[in-house]
């Protein structure tokens, strides 16, 4: 892949992990906050909810960096048979 | 000073009622008709144009973004992921048409709209349950339960991963509609700011303006790439499970 083609990868990578963790802190926080409302514990579910948001936003991070490291792990694979060649 | 953000409410212009639903006509459906038309424009102009051997400068063009989307599709989803090539294939030029039209002034982002990304999201994410379910059957519910991990942590994992599934449709609307919307207000709040002062002074921000018009222009293909690039992993997620 060309130089262009890094820095539109690397675009990519930084646009799309700094929601991931956000958004499922938030989507974890919002489902505690209305199991809470049904059940009437308050505030128990919303404080469980927001610690399993985060390790989920974590794990979506986590995985999301793996395949990316496994991308390039390819790559220069790739690259290194290229030379060899 | 004008709202920065009073460029993205939309007001009827064609008031329509169809079986008591409102499908009036505002800025919005008239710059996804711009969309649509102009990627149909480009592709027909490609086809009707003969395709030759030695490709010309449209056919290059159309050559080039189809065999990108190939690509991304091969590399993501696998072997089988040409049946839903068509599909990502509409998705990447209709998001990246509808990013392009807004940046002419005076027209509209389609993809400013909450509604609009968490509908395309919100269809991503049936589609891959749909998938799932007809390739795994019911075990395709082990997705939620990542492999390898002691029995002991399964009540724990379950819940994390029920709200890591959950959130990839959101972060993929969210993700959209926020970098559209954020580029959007920069260029109005810079825009005011022309406007409001001398042209001793003004002729600044009216520069960057310029400046971030062409970062925007960027943002729009990124943003359509990202956009098609996680609907090809959510996809291959499913059907590889794991």
């Amino acid at each position: 892949m060309s130089q262009g083609g890094g820095f539109r990868k690397g675009l990519g990578i930084a646009y799309r992990l700094g929601t991931e963790l956000l958004v499922a802190t938030m989507l974890g926080a919002a489902m505690g906050y209305a199991l809470d409302r049904a059940i009437g514990s308050e505030p128990w579910f919303l404080v469980a909810g927001i610690l399993l948001g985060g390790a989920a936003g974590c794990l979506n991070v986590f995985r999301a960096f793996q395949e990316i490291v496994q991308e390039e792990d390819q790559e220069e694979k790739e690259r290194t048979k290229e030379r060899d060649d | 000073m004008e709202n920065p953000l009073h460029h993205f409410e939309l007001h009827p212009l064609v008031h329509l009622t169809l079986l008591g639903f409102d499908i009036s006509i505002n800025k919005a459906i008239l710059a996804m008709w711009a969309g649509l038309a102009a990627v149909f424009i480009l592709f027909m102009i490609v086809v009707r144009g003969g395709l030759s051997l030695v490709p010309g400068k449209i056919q290059s063009l159309g050559e080039i973004s189809v065999d990108f989307i190939r690509d991304m599709v091969n590399e993501y989803i696998g072997a089988d992921g040409m049946k839903f090539f068509p599909f990502i294939a509409t998705l990447f030029f209709f998001i990246l048409a509808c990013n392009l039209v807004g940046l002419i002034p005076g027209s509209y982002t389609l993809t400013s709209q909450l509604a609009v990304t968490g509908a395309f999201a919100g269809a991503i994410f049936i589609l891959t349950l749909i998938v799932g379910f007809a390739r795994h059957g019911l075990h395709f519910l082990s997705i939620l339960v990542p492999p390898g991990i002691p029995k002991v942590l399964i009540p724990l994992m379950v819940p994390i991963e029920i709200i890591s599934q959950l959130a990839r449709p959101i972060s993929l609307s969210v993700r959209l509609f926020a970098n559209m919307t954020a580029g959007h207000t920069v260029l109005g709040v810079l825009f005011a700011l022309a406007t409001a002062t001398a042209l001793w002074i003004g002729w600044m921000p009216f520069g960057f303006t310029i400046l971030i018009n062409g970062l925007e222009m960027f943002i729009a293909f990124i943003q359509a790439y990202i956009f098609t690039t996680l609907t090809c992993v959510y996809i291959g997620d499913v059907i590889k499970l794991h």
